[in-house]
C-alpha cells in the first residue's frame, strides 16, 4: 500500500516563484482551462471526457426496482465513484480514502440533492416500481480537477442516456426492448455543473491569495485550500463546498462564483453542441430512410 | 412553515421570535473536563456540542525519522449521540457526512494553528454532539476554538461559525427577501442556508459549506449576514476565553 | 560505434532474421537488453521495439521505450531523498518502488564529522552502483575511483520535468544528433539560451536557468520533442520559438 508521492523541494519553490511571477507550469493562464474533449460510445449513457491528462468514463444503466418505503413516489439514483490503482498507484480499491470519499459526496450534493434528475419523472406504479438509474463513474487517469470533469461526464452521460419506454396498465408495467419502441431520454431539470478553486498564499502582497482554476495534480498537491461551487447557467447555485484550508477573503470569494457562472455557461453550451454532433451521426434518417429499398452500391 | 410567512411580513418576526440578524443564545464553557489536555461545552440555542484536546502528543511513528513530517498532525472525531435529534439514530463512524464534517474541521485548523511548531506530533479533537438543533458544523468549529484555546495551542485567531439563510425560495429571485442568521433545524430543512467560518474579526473565509440551492444574486446578502454574525460570534467566545483568564490569574495571585 | 537502427520493429516471441543479426570473424555475438538466448541457436526478441545493430562490437540489442525504469548498475539518475537513518539516506527513484539506500559519507568532502545536510524532498543526481533483482539499489554521488563529485551531488534551485524512459536514454547518448535525432538542446543553446540540465535514467530531467519563464519554457520543450515525437526539422523550429519567447 504505497504512500503518495509528494513533490521534491525543488518543485515546490519553482512554483511559488513561478506563481509570484504570474506563470504556471504549463503556460496556462491562471483562469485558462485546459482543453475539454467529450466523446459518446455506441450505446447510450456512456461518455468519456478528458480534461487534460485527466481522463474519466462513465456509464449510465437503469433498471426497474422497488422504491424506498418512506418515498413511494420517488426513483432511485446513485452514483458511484471508485479510485482504483488504475487512477494512480496509491489508491486501493477496498479502502474508501479521503479524497474518494469528499469527491462521491460532492457529486452527490450538486447532482442528488439539488434534484438535477427528476425523481418523480423515474416512477412507474408508486410505491411498487420504480426506475433506479445507476451512474458509475470510472476514474481512468488522475492528473488533477478530477470533481469538474466527473460532473462534465455524469451529466453529459445522463443527458445521453435512453432508458426504455414502458407502459402502464393497472398494477403491470411493460417494459418494451429497444427494438419494439425506441427509448426515451430521461427528465433533467438543470444541469449543475462544478467549477474547482486552488488556492495559495500570496509570495508577493501579504494576506492576499492566489486563485488558480483546473490545476494538475502537482498543483493540487502544492495548494493549501480548495473549493468547489456548482452552479447551473441559469446563476442557480447548487453547492458551495469550501472545506477549510486557507482563508480567502469574503469579497474575493464572490469574484469566484462569478467566474464560475460563466464558465459554467461554456461548459453547457459545449456539451450540448457535442450531443447534437453525436445525435446526428445516430440519426440515419427518418421512417422514409428506413424503409428505402435501395442499396449503397 | 418555519417562517409563517403570513405573520413575518407584518411583524418581520421568525417563530422563535428572532429579528433577521439576531444570533440565537449562545454561551460556551471553558476547561470543563480537568483531565483532558483542553476542553470545552458550547450551546448554540439547542445544539449543544462538547469538545476534547488530547495533544500535542507524539505520534506513535515506526522508527527512523521521517523526514516528511515537519508540522503536526490533526485528528477529529465527531460522534453524534443517539438522542441528539427528533428520532433517536445511531450513526456509524463511516458516515460520509461526519468524514466530510471532520475533513473540514481538520483543515481548517491545520492552516490556524501553529503546526510547525509540534514536527511528528498529532493533535486529536474529540467532539461529542449531545443535541441537535441546526447549524451543527458551525457548533462544532466554535468549541474546537475554545478547547484549543484551552489547550493552549498556538494559533493566528480565533475561528468563529455560523449559519445564514435567505428567506426567498430558490425559484424566485426575490429582492426583498431577507438574509437570516443562525437556522435552527426547522429553517435549515425549509430554507436555503449555508455554514461559513471566518478568521476572527477579519473578512477572510475559512469555511464556507452551502448545500441547497439559492440564486446566485442571493449569496452576497447572506455571505455579508454570516460574516457578520461570526463577527458577533468572536465577541462572545472572546468574553468567556477572557473571564477564564481573569479566573486563572485571580487564583494563581492567592 | 557504427550502430545503426534497422528498420525492423520486433515484438516479444518474432523469430529473427539470421540476415540481421551481425557477424564478425573473431568476436562472439553480443546480446544486449531485450534479447533472450534459446540455446542451442535462438534468438528471440522479449519485447517490442526497434532492432539495433553494431558491426563493430558485434552486438545486438533492441531499443524499447519501457513504462517504468529498473535500475541498472552504472545509470546516472535524479532521486528524491525521503528519509534518513544512521549514515544513509533513504531516496525514491521511482515512483511506488522500494526506495534506494545512498550512504551519507559518499559525497565529495564528505567525513565522519562534516556529513552532507539534506532534507526531505530534496533532489540529488546519483549514480546506482549496485543493482539487482534481490536487493534495494544502491546509489553513490561521488566517484569511486577519484573521489571527486563529476557532477553528481545535491541539485538546488531549478526545476524538475518529467519525461519518457526512451527520452532519456536519447538524451544521454554520447551523440544525440547522429544516434537519437535531438537536436533541440543543441539548438536552444546555438541560439543563445543559457541553461544548466541534468538528465536521469529514470525518466527525470532537471533544467535550471536565469528565469523562471525560461526554465517552464526549455522543459516544456523538452516535453514536447517527447511527446510529439517531433523531427530534427520540427525541434529547429521550436528551439527558435522558445529561444524568441525568452
Amino acid at each position: 500500500m504505497p504512500r503518495e508521492v509528494e513533490p521534491s523541494v525543488n518543485e515546490r519553490q519553482f512554483f511559488e516563484k513561478a506563481l509570484a511571477e504570474n506563470l504556471r507550469l504549463d503556460g496556462r493562464a491562471f483562469d485558462q482551462f485546459r482543453d475539454l474533449e467529450l466523446s459518446f460510445g455506441d450505446e447510450f449513457g456512456v461518455a468519456d471526457v478528458r480534461l487534460g491528462k485527466t481522463r474519466i468514463h462513465t456509464n449510465i444503466s437503469a433498471e426497474v426496482t422497488t422504491p424506498y418505503p418512506d418515498k413511494p413516489f420517488d426513483g432511485l439514483f446513485t452514483i458511484t465513484t471508485e479510485l482504483s490503482p488504475m487512477t494512480s498507484p496509491h489508491y486501493e480499491t477496498s479502502r474508501p480514502s479521503d479524497p474518494e470519499i469528499l469527491l462521491s459526496r460532492i457529486l452527490e450534493k450538486n447532482l442528488r440533492r439539488s434534484q438535477a434528475l427528476d425523481t418523480e419523472s423515474l416512477c412507474l406504479i408508486a410505491g411498487h416500481k420504480v426506475w433506479s438509474v445507476r451512474a458509475d463513474v470510472h476514474i481512468l487517469s488522475h492528473d488533477g480537477n478530477l470533481i469538474d470533469a466527473s460532473c462534465i461526464s455524469v451529466l453529459a452521460a445522463l443527458q445521453h442516456f435512453r432508458k426504455p419506454d414502458t407502459s402502464s396498465e393497472g398494477e403491470n408495467v411493460t417494459v418494451y426492448t429497444l427494438e419494439e419502441r425506441d427509448p426515451v431520454p430521461l427528465s433533467l431539470l438543470h444541469f449543475p455543473y462544478c467549477v474547482t478553486f486552488s488556492f495559495y498564499p500570496s509570495t508577493v502582497e501579504e494576506g492576499e491569495t492566489v486563485i488558480l482554476l483546473d490545476s494538475t495534480l502537482l498543483e493540487e498537491q502544492l495548494r493549501e485550500g480548495s473549493a468547489t461551487i456548482g452552479i447551473n447557467k441559469d446563476g442557480e447555485l447548487c453547492q458551495i463546498a469550501k472545506l477549510g484550508g486557507i482563508s480567502v477573503d469574503a469579497v474575493a470569494f464572490l469574484g469566484c462564483v462569478q467566474v464560475a457562472l460563466a464558465r459554467v455557461k461554456e461548459i453547457s453550451t459545449f456539451v450540448i453542441k457535442r450531443l447534437a454532433e453525436d445525435a446526428k451521426k445516430r440519426d440515419k434518417g427518418d421512417l422514409m430512410a428506413e424503409l428505402r429499398a435501395e442499396n449503397d452500391r | 412553515m418555519p417562517l409563517d410567512t403570513s405573520t413575518y411580513s407584518l411583524a418581520l418576526l421568525r417563530l422563535d421570535g428572532r429579528r433577521w440578524n439576531e444570533l440565537r443564545r449562545l454561551t460556551a464553557q471553558i476547561s470543563t473536563q480537568v483531565a483532558a489536555d483542553g476542553s470545552s461545552y458550547l450551546e448554540m440555542g439547542n445544539t449543544k456540542v462538547m469538545c476534547t484536546v488530547a495533544g500535542p502528543s507524539e505520534a506513535k511513528g515506526a522508527g527512523g525519522v521521517r523526514l516528511g513530517n515537519d508540522r503536526a498532525d490533526i485528528r477529529v472525531s465527531i460522534s453524534i449521540a443517539g438522542f441528539s435529534g427528533v428520532d433517536r439514530k445511531k450513526s456509524g463512524r463511516n458516515d460520509k457526512r461526519l468524514m466530510e464534517m471532520q475533513h473540514t474541521i481538520a483543515s481548517a485548523f491545520a492552516q490556524n494553528l501553529f503546526t510547525k511548531l509540534y514536527p511528528h506530533s498529532t493533535i486529536s479533537l474529540s467532539i461529542h454532539v449531545l443535541s441537535q438543533d441546526g447549524s451543527l458544523l458551525a457548533a462544532c468549529i466554535n468549541a474546537c476554538t475554545i478547547a484549543l484555546i484551552d489547550a493552549g495551542v498556538p494559533m493566528h485567531d480565533y475561528i468563529c461559525a455560523c449559519t445564514a439563510g435567505s428567506t426567498s425560495s430558490y425559484s424566485s429571485n426575490d429582492e426583498t427577501a431577507d438574509p437570516l442568521l443562525d437556522l435552527n433545524t426547522m429553517e435549515e430543512q425549509e430554507l436555503p442556508f449555508l455554514t461559513v467560518a471566518t478568521m476572527g474579526e477579519s473578512d477572510s473565509v475559512s469555511v464556507l459549506i452551502m448545500e441547497t440551492k439559492v440564486q446566485v444574486g442571493r449569496l452576497e446578502g447572506m455571505l455579508a449576514v454570516g460574516v457578520d454574525g461570526c463577527k458577533q460570534v468572536r465577541a462572545i467566545l472572546d468574553g468567556v476565553a477572557r473571564a477564564r483568564g481573569t479566573k486563572m490569574l485571580e487564583g494563581s495571585r492567592m | 560505434m557504427a550502430s545503426t537502427r534497422t528498420s525492423t520493429f520486433v515484438l516479444p516471441g518474432d523469430r529473427l532474421d539470421p540476415a540481421s543479426l551481425p557477424s564478425h570473424p573473431t568476436l562472439p555475438l553480443k546480446l544486449g537488453p531485450g534479447l533472450r538466448h534459446i540455446p542451442p541457436n535462438t534468438i528471440t526478441p522479449t519485447v517490442a521495439g526497434q532492432l539495433c545493430t553494431d558491426k563493430r562490437k558485434n552486438a545486438v540489442w533492441v531499443e524499447f521505450n519501457g513504462g517504468r525504469y529498473i535500475p541498472t548498475t552504472g545509470d546516472l539518475v535524479i532521486a528524491t531523498i525521503q528519509n534518513s537513518a544512521v549514515d544513509i539516506f533513504y531516496a525514491s527513484v521511482s515512483d511506488y518502488a522500494p526506495k534506494a539506500t545512498l550512504p551519507q559519507l559518499s559525497f565529495e568532502g564528505a567525513t565522519k564529522k562534516t556529513r552532507p545536510q539534506l532534507s526531505f524532498g530534496a533532489l540529488v543526481y546519483a549514480r546506482v552502483t549496485h543493482a539487482n533483482k534481490h536487493m534495494d539499489p544502491e546509489l553513490e554521488c561521488v566517484s569511486q575511483s577519484t573521489g571527486k563529485s563529476e557532477g553528481l551531488g545535491p541539485l538546488t534551485g531549478g526545476m524538475v520535468f518529467d519525461i519518457s524512459l526512451g527520452m532519456a536514454r536519447r538524451l544521454m547518448l554520447p551523440k544525440p544528433v547522429e544516434q537519437g535525432a535531438l537536436v533541440i538542446l543543441d539548438e536552444l543553446g546555438g541560439q543563445g539560451v543559457a541553461f544548466e540540465i541534468a538528465v536521469g535514467r529514470n525518466g527525470k530531467v532537471w533544467v535550471n536557468s536565469n528565469s523562471v519563464k525560461g526554465t517552464i519554457a526549455i522543459g516544456r520543450a523538452i516535453q514536447e520533442t517527447d511527446e510529439k515525437a517531433l523531427k530534427i526539422e520540427e525541434q529547429r523550429k521550436l528551439a527558435k520559438k522558445v529561444a524568441r519567447e525568452i
